[in-house]
C-alpha cells in the first residue's frame, strides 16, 4: 500500500488535492473525481461505494500532514489507510473490543493477529498490542466470569 | 427563588437598592467557594503536580514528578504519543515566563511557539498559561488558532424531533453563515429522519455546509459511513483514568475510533472540557484546567485534527468558581497551542444574566477561533435538544450588532426577510419531495406553509410520531445512503440542492476535509490550517474584517440611510 515512488513527496502547496492534484485521486473503485457527476448518479453508474476514500489517498494526506509538521495526524491517516479494507460492521466490533474490560489479553492478541494477518494492518495491530499491555497493568482486561 | 425567608421569622430590613439587586437575573446563577481537595478549583491548585520530565533511552521515564511505574493510562498515552521526546528536555528547560511571552509576542511566529509547546508536559503548559491574564489569553488565541478565517457552528434540533423544523432552521442557519450544523434527538429512533433533514436543509441555504448528528459513538459512526452526515464531534474524552473508564472508553479505543472515521473520509474532532471530571465525581484532587490539558494532549497524541472544548456541557462548574471563565478561555488557547482545530464552546445555557452570557463569549469572539460557538442555537432554546445554548435565535440581531460595533467576525450576517423565507420554503419543499420519493412519511402542504413562517416547534402541525418512527427504521433497514438522497433530490427537480449535496459527498474521496480546521467555502473549496494558515504577526496582519465581508456585516435589520434619513437600508 505504498504511494507511487516515482514522484516527489507532496508539500502543503499541493493542498487541497481536490483542487491542485485531482490527477492523484481515485475512488476505491478506480474512478477519477471528474467521473463523480450527477449524470452518473442518475444512470446508477455512481453508487455509495464510489464516494469512499481510497487508502492511497489517505497516504497522500499523511504526506501533507507530515509536511505541515503534524506527525500524529499523519500516523492517524496511516492507520486509517489500513482500516479502509475492514468492513464497516467489523470496524465497529473492533472498536467495541477495545473498550475497558471488554476483552481478555488473549482476545486482544487475537484481534492484533487478525488486523495484521487478514488486513495487513500493522500500525493498527501495534496500537492494539500497546493497549493490551496497558490494560493488563491497569486492570482493564475483561474480568473472568463469576460463578 | 430562594431569597424569601420562611414565614414567621423576623425579617431584617434591607435597602430598596438591595431589593432591586436581589431581583437581578445574575442572582439566580449558582456560585460556590473553591474546594481544591475535590478538584473544585479552576486553575490554581496546590495539589497540581510540579512540571518535570526525564528521558532515558528515548523513553519518558518520569512525567511531572511521577515515575513511569506509577503512570496511569493518561500519563502512559501522553508520554508515548503526545510529547516530542527528541525536544522535550530542551523545551522544558525554557522558563514558563519566556514561553508565555513568546505566545503573546507578535514577533515570535506561530510555528516557533508550536515548536516549543510540542515538548511540554501537562503541568508545564499549565504553569505557562497560569501566568496569563484574560487579555493575554486572547492575544495568544489571535495568533495561535489554526485557521486564519474564523467560523461558527450551529445546533439545529426540535423539541418534537420534527424533521421539517430541523431542515428549515438548518437552511436559515446556512444562509446566515454557519459553516457547520449539528443536530441531536429527544427520541433517538428519530435520528435517521432528522439527520436526513439536516443534511438536505443545510444544502439549501448555501452550498458546502457540513452536518453532524450527535449520538452514541457507534450509531454516529454508522450514519457517517452511509453519507447521511458529513462530520462527527461527540467523541468524549476525560482527564482522569477513572472518569475515562466510566465513559466506557480508553485513549486507545478513542484513537482507534479516530482512525475509523478517517478511514471513511469523515472529518472528526474529540470533545472535552473543564469541569467534566469533577461533575462525574472523580477529579482526583486536580484542578479543572490541569485535567483538561491532559485531555488536549491525549487528543494530539491520538492524531485527531481537532477538539471541541471550552467546558461544553459542564460550563456551570467552572462558571461557579473564581476565575472559572478565564480557565475556560485558557483551555481553548491550549488546544490551539497544541495545533488542534478548536470549536470553542459557548454552546450551553450558562447564565440567567445576559451581561454574563456576553462576557463569557468575549474571549472567543474577539480574537476569533476556528468555531466561535460549538453550537449556537439556530432554533429557540426551548427547542434545543442539547439542553439550550449560550445564544439562540432570539439573539441573532444582537450578535450581528456586536459584530458591527466591534468590527469582529463571529461568522454570521444579517439576511433580509424575503431571502430567509425563500430558503425556508425551499428546504421544506425539498424535504417534502424527497420523503415522497423515498416513500417516507408524508409532509403536507400545510406543514410546508407553517415551516416557512415558524419560530418554534409549537408553530408546526403535529406529526404522526409512530409513522415517522417506522419511516426512520426503514431508512436503516433499506440501507439508504447519501447517494440515494442526491438521486431523490435530482429526480424531484431540486437539482441545485442535489448538486450541492453531491459535491459535499465527493469531498470524501479527496480527504481534504480531514486536515486540521477544514471547512468548505460557499464555492466548495476546502479551507483549512494548510491553505488558510493563521499568519498573524501583529497589527495589520492575519485575518482582518475588511472588504466585501465587512460591507456585508455593516448591514442590520434597521440602518438609517445617509442619503435619505427618512428611509432605512438593510
Amino acid at each position: 500500500m505504498t504511494a507511487s515512488t516515482s514522484r516527489a513527496p507532496l508539500t502543503t502547496a499541493d493542498y487541497p488535492l481536490s483542487v491542485n492534484r485531482p490527477d492523484l485521486l481515485r475512488t476505491p473503485t478506480g474512478k477519477a473525481l471528474s467521473e463523480l457527476t450527477m449524470d452518473a448518479v442518475v444512470s446508477g453508474a455512481l453508487t455509495a461505494a464510489d464516494v469512499r476514500i481510497a487508502p492511497e489517498t489517505l497516504l497522500l494526506q499523511a504526506e501533507i500532514a507530515d509536511a505541515a509538521r503534524r506527525p500524529q495526524l499523519a500516523a492517524n491517516f496511516r492507520r486509517a489507510a489500513e482500516m479502509t479494507a475492514i468492513p464497516d460492521a467489523e470496524v465497529l466490533l473492533m472498536y467495541n473490543a477495545l473498550r475497558p474490560r471488554a476483552s481478555s489479553a488473549e482476545q486482544l492478541d487475537a484481534l492484533a493477529e487478525r488486523l495484521e494477518g487478514e488486513y495487513g494492518a500493522t500500525a493498527c495491530a501495534a496500537l492494539v498490542r500497546e493497549a493490551a499491555e496497558v490494560y493488563g497493568r491497569r486492570d482493564l482486561l475483561a474480568r473472568p466470569e463469576q460463578d | 427563588m430562594t431569597t424569601t425567608q420562611p414565614a414567621g421569622q423576623s425579617r431584617k430590613r434591607t435597602s430598596l437598592r438591595t431589593d432591586i439587586l436581589e431581583d437581578r437575573p445574575v442572582n439566580l446563577d449558582g456560585f460556590v467557594e473553591e474546594w481544591p481537595e475535590k478538584g473544585l478549583v479552576a486553575m490554581e491548585s496546590a495539589f497540581d503536580p510540579e512540571p518535570g520530565v526525564r528521558v532515558e533511552d528515548g523513553v519518558i521515564v518520569e512525567l511531572d514528578g511521577k515515575p513511569r511505574a506509577d503512570f496511569d493510562f493518561m500519563d502512559t498515552f501522553i508520554a508515548a504519543h503526545a510529547i516530542d521526546i527528541a525536544t522535550t528536555e530542551a523545551s522544558m528547560a525554557v522558563s514558563s515566563d519566556e514561553i508565555a511571552r513568546m505566545i503573546i509576542d507578535p514577533r515570535t511566529s506561530r510555528d516557533e511557539v508550536l515548536a516549543v509547546i510540542r515538548g511540554l508536559t501537562p503541568a508545564k503548559i499549565l504553569d505557562v498559561v497560569r501566568l496569563m491574564n484574560v487579555v493575554e489569553i486572547m492575544q495568544g488565541m489571535q495568533k495561535m488558532r489554526a485557521r486564519r478565517t474564523p467560523a461558527n457552528q450551529a445546533h439545529s434540533t426540535s423539541a418534537r424531533d420534527n424533521p421539517i423544523q430541523v431542515a428549515v432552521d438548518a437552511a436559515e442557519g446556512a444562509v446566515r453563515g454557519f459553516a457547520e450544523l449539528e443536530t441531536t434527538l429527544g427520541v433517538v429512533r428519530y435520528a435517521p429522519l432528522v439527520a436526513i433533514a439536516l443534511q438536505v436543509g443545510g444544502q439549501v441555504g448555501r452550498g458546502g455546509v457540513l452536518t453532524q448528528c450527535a449520538l452514541e459513538e457507534a450509531t454516529e459512526l454508522e450514519l457517517g459511513m452511509r453519507g447521511i452526515t458529513a462530520y462527527a464531534e461527540t467523541i468524549s474524552i476525560y482527564g482522569t483514568e477513572s472518569v475515562f473508564v466510566d465513559g466506557d472508553d480508553t485513549p486507545w479505543s478513542k484513537t482507534f475510533l479516530a482512525s475509523a472515521y478517517a478511514s471513511r473520509g469523515i472529518k472528526m474532532r474529540f470533545t472535552s472540557g473543564t469541569g467534566s471530571e469533577v461533575q462525574m465525581g472523580n477529579a482526583e484532587g486536580k484542578s479543572m484546567l490541569y485535567l483538561e490539558i491532559r485531555c488536549i494532549l491525549m487528543a494530539r497524541g491520538a492524531g485527531v485534527q481537532g477538539l471541541q472544548n471550552g467546558s461544553i456541557s459542564c460550563i456551570g462548574v467552572p462558571g461557579a468558581v473564581p476565575g472559572g471563565i478565564r480557565a475556560v478561555a485558557a483551555e481553548n488557547l491550549v488546544a490551539s497551542l497544541c495545533d488542534l482545530e478548536v470549536a470553542s464552546g459557548n454552546d450551553q445555557s450558562f447564565s440567567h444574566s445576559s451581561m454574563r452570557r456576553v462576557a463569557r463569549l468575549m474571549p472567543q469572539l474577539l480574537p476569533g477561533t476556528d468555531f466561535v460557538c460549538s453550537g449556537y442555537s439556530a432554533v429557540p432554546n426551548a427547542d434545543n435538544m442539547f439542553a439550550g445554548s449560550n445564544f439562540d435565535t432570539d439573539d441573532y440581531d444582537d450578535w450581528n450588532t456586536i459584530q458591527r460595533d466591534l468590527q469582529v467576525d463571529g461568522g454570521l450576517r444579517h439576511v433580509r426577510e424575503d431571502d430567509i423565507l425563500a430558503v425556508r420554503r425551499r428546504a421544506a419543499e425539498a424535504l417534502q419531495a424527497l420523503f415522497r420519493h423515498l416513500d417516507l412519511p408524508t409532509i403536507t402542504d400545510a406543514e410546508v406553509e407553517a415551516a416557512t413562517y415558524a419560530n418554534s416547534s409549537n408553530d408546526y402541525p403535529l406529526r404522526d410520531v409512530l409513522a415517522d418512527l417506522k419511516g426512520a427504521q426503514s431508512v436503516m433497514e433499506r440501507g439508504l445512503t447519501g447517494v440515494d438522497l442526491v438521486k431523490g433530490l435530482e429526480a424531484t427537480g431540486f437539482h441545485d440542492v442535489a448538486e450541492n449535496l453531491l459535491t459535499v459527498l465527493r469531498q470524501r474521496v479527496s480527504g481534504d476535509l480531514l486536515q486540521t480546521s477544514a471547512i468548505l467555502t460557499p464555492e466548495f473549496v476546502p479551507l483549512s490550517a494548510i491553505n488558510d494558515a493563521n499568519d498573524y504577526a501583529g497589527p495589520g496582519t492575519g485575518y482582518r474584517l475588511q472588504g466585501e465581508r465587512w460591507e456585508e456585516l455593516k448591514k442590520l435589520r434597521h440602518v438609517t440611510s445617509a442619503s435619505n434619513p427618512e428611509t432605512e437600508v438593510s
